[in-house]
């Protein structure tokens, strides 16, 4: 006989949210239009959010019948500091994103993250970042004409000056 | 003599063959990069090409169409994040060949069975476009609806270990699908209340989200392993090994031509019907699905490349496009003048066949440069992670914003990257998500308009499915799929073995 899968840690917490997230979609799904018609707008939104309640709800009874116990942790297996750091480093650009402007942003970005992982000199790591920072700009920017935010470099004007070359 | 002379016109213009070329190899690497699709690279292409003549303007949108196909293959392969969705079935076993040493291999025969199943769907467009378009449009909506339905059951072969979970994310993908202003009544669905819902969830910030970021977080857990050095030799296939893939590469190419012919299809559906063949119909592989099975290569990435072809056929007899960049350009046709649909082929014939030579010749294209661009493009997987980690993470921001010029994508981003994080750790697969999305407005307003035609009487719309031979056999496929992934049908197939 196969041994039970053991529950990781956390997956139990998930799962829950999933199956109260279900539940709160279904509802909202309901106030679109009830059962006011087959063809109504919210017919397939109900549908589709009624089988993810029922879904999550099979999927909680199969998670509540797993062992426990697997020797991993939520610091180590599933949140590790490594993770919360990055994801909030992505937050982070995303904020800075308009206010900054791509180029500086993604170039902070790259300095920290790569510093952040690799543990590398700072030299290495600043090198880095403006080729890569660079090279994405010029496929971006220049190639497909992609418009990201300036900010606070006047990228316009540097543009401009450099299609005048042409 | 019309249609040989209209078949040279860009072969003997030296122009027009260097912009297919050119086309093609910026193709594939618009299609490697995680974030720049192949919809977007030709949306943005048109804004160049608007003042040339038609004829420059085709070629490089084809030549790009048909590279980005195939380029999506590649960062599957070596990165596990699909550069384009037809490349999702492709990571599948991709991946994992590539964690075993193997990408040079995968990468080759991918090569040759997106060659051969570009061919197959080419042909077929200038074989049999006509016939296959009358097909297509005897579809009621009542068969949309099903062919969506099987679409997303589907899911349950794709699904890993659980069936339910599958179909929870499949679920999930339409709910995303539907946020937004209903197209047919502007109500409001799944907005609550913030202004920015209305427009709906860009479905590239949610593929990006979550076969990019979330992919980087994973990864991030075992970012101090060493890279695996791929083994870059055996680029190019034995015969022997074209040889004994050929007959499922015709099968899926052939399944990747017809998919691709339906209205709303495209390559993405394709490949994901063509891996689910596979599965059925290979007893033995030499190694199993999702641990780097070369049957599921050969499926995807011949009938995603066979589907270019097919999705020109309606597109260019019914003015219906087959898929997203046939779409946009029907916009670039109408551009120039020109009005695809069933007169096109009677009018200017020259336009039909200079479509399918220029097919032709960026399938030749991407045969050469997909052989032989190999080793640079495999260093990529040898950079330290912990350099390109943070690399993919930007260009994954930036492909999200670069859609619609908006930091809420990047936002919408991080979120499913975050959910889709969660979600791998706990066992939910993640490609059904992408193809409930796809589909869900094709489900949506099918499923109206079936309804709506039966006078909401849901007895006369099952009864208009029994009688019809058609729908018959679509409403037997879903329940086949759902009955072939019960514990029940793997219980009895493990006594019958």
């Amino acid at each position: 006989m196969e041994p039970t899968p053991k529950r990781r840690p956390g997956e139990l917490v998930f799962n829950i949210a999933v199956m109260l997230a279900s539940f709160g979609l279904l509802y909202s799904a309901y106030g679109i239009s009830g059962f006011e018609a087959l063809s109504a707008p919210g017919a397939v939104p109900m549908a589709t959010t009624a089988i993810m309640a029922v879904c999550a709800i099979i999927i909680l009874v199969q998670t509540l019948r797993k062992g426990t116990g697997g020797g991993q942790t939520v610091a180590a297996d599933i949140l590790p500091l490594i993770v919360i750091v990055t994801i909030a480093m992505i937050a982070a650009y995303a904020v800075l994103l308009r206010p900054l402007g791509f180029l500086p942003t993604s170039v902070l970005f790259l300095l920290v993250m790569i510093r952040f992982l690799s543990r590398r000199g700072w030299g290495f790591c600043l090198v880095v970042s403006v080729g890569t920072v660079f090279v994405i700009w010029i496929i971006f920017r220049l190639i497909f004409a992609v418009l990201m935010p300036q900010g606070i470099i006047p990228e316009g004007r540097i543009v401009s000056a450099i299609t005048s070359l042409f | 003599m019309d249609i040989l002379s209209n078949l040279l016109i860009p072969i003997v213009n030296l122009d027009l063959l260097m912009l297919i070329a050119v086309g093609t190899f910026a193709g594939i690497y618009v299609g490697a990069i995680p974030g720049l699709s192949v919809t977007m690279a030709v949306s943005i292409l048109i804004s160049f090409t608007f003042s040339w003549e038609v004829y420059p303007a085709l070629a490089l949108m084809i030549g790009i169409y048909m590279g980005g196909v195939y380029g999506g293959s590649r960062t599957a392969i070596l990165l596990n994040i699909p550069g384009a969705p037809s490349a999702i079935a492709t990571a599948l076993d991709g991946f994992p060949m590539a964690q075993q040493g193997r990408a040079g291999e995968a990468i080759g025969i991918v090569t040759v069975v997106s060659f051969i199943g570009g061919f197959i769907g080419i042909f077929a467009l200038g074989a049999f476009a006509p016939l296959l378009s009358d097909f297509a449009i005897g579809f009621q909506p009542r068969d949309f609806m099903l062919l969506a339905i099987m679409g997303i059951l589907l899911v349950g072969s794709l699904s890993g270990d659980s069936l339910v979970k599958g179909i929870f994310a499949g679920a999930l993908g339409i709910g995303v699908g539907a946020v937004g202003m209903d197209p047919l009544t502007i109500q409001d669905r799944f907005v609550f209340g913030i202004s920015e819902l209305r427009g709906g969830i860009s479905f590239v910030a949610v593929m990006i989200g979550l076969f990019g970021v979330s992919e980087a977080l994973i990864q991030l857990h075992s970012i101090h392993t060493p890279a695996v050095r791929q083994k870059i030799t055996g680029i190019i296939p034995s015969w022997s090994k074209v040889r004994r893939h050929l007959p499922l590469g015709l099968q899926t190419s052939t399944i990747g031509t017809v998919v691709g012919a339906l209205p709303g299809t495209g390559g993405d559906i394709a490949a994901l019907m063509a891996y689910d063949h596979a599965k059925r119909v290979t007893r033995n592989p030499e190694t199993p699905f999702g641990k780097g099975a070369i049957e599921g290569l050969v499926a995807p990435e011949s009938a995603n490349n066979a589907a270019v072809g097919g999705a020109f056929i309606p597109m260019l007899t019914l003015g219906i496009p087959g898929d997203a960049v046939t779409a946009i350009m029907i916009g670039a046709l109408f551009i120039h003048g020109l009005n695809p649909g069933p007169m096109l082929m009677i009018e200017q014939p020259d336009m039909f066949w200079f479509i399918v030579s220029s097919l032709a010749l960026a399938n030749v294209f991407m045969l050469i440069f997909g052989l032989t661009g190999i080793r640079l493009f495999v260093r990529i997987v040898e950079l330290p992670r912990t350099v390109l980690l943070p690399v993919i993470m930007v260009l994954s921001i930036v492909g999200a914003y670069a859609v619609n010029n908006s930091l809420t994508d990047v936002y919408w981003m991080l979120g499913f990257g975050v959910l889709g994080y969660f979600m791998r750790l706990y066992g939910y697969p993640l490609a059904p998500i992408i193809l409930g999305v796809i589909l869900s407005r094709l489900l949506d307003d099918n499923w109206r308009r079936a309804i709506i035609s039966e006078r909401e009487d849901f007895g006369a719309m099952m009864m208009g499915i029994f009688t019809s031979p058609l729908s018959l056999c679509l409403f037997l496929a879903v329940v086949m799929i759902l009955v072939t992934n019960t514990p029940w049908w793997a219980r009895r197939r493990a006594r019958k073995a």
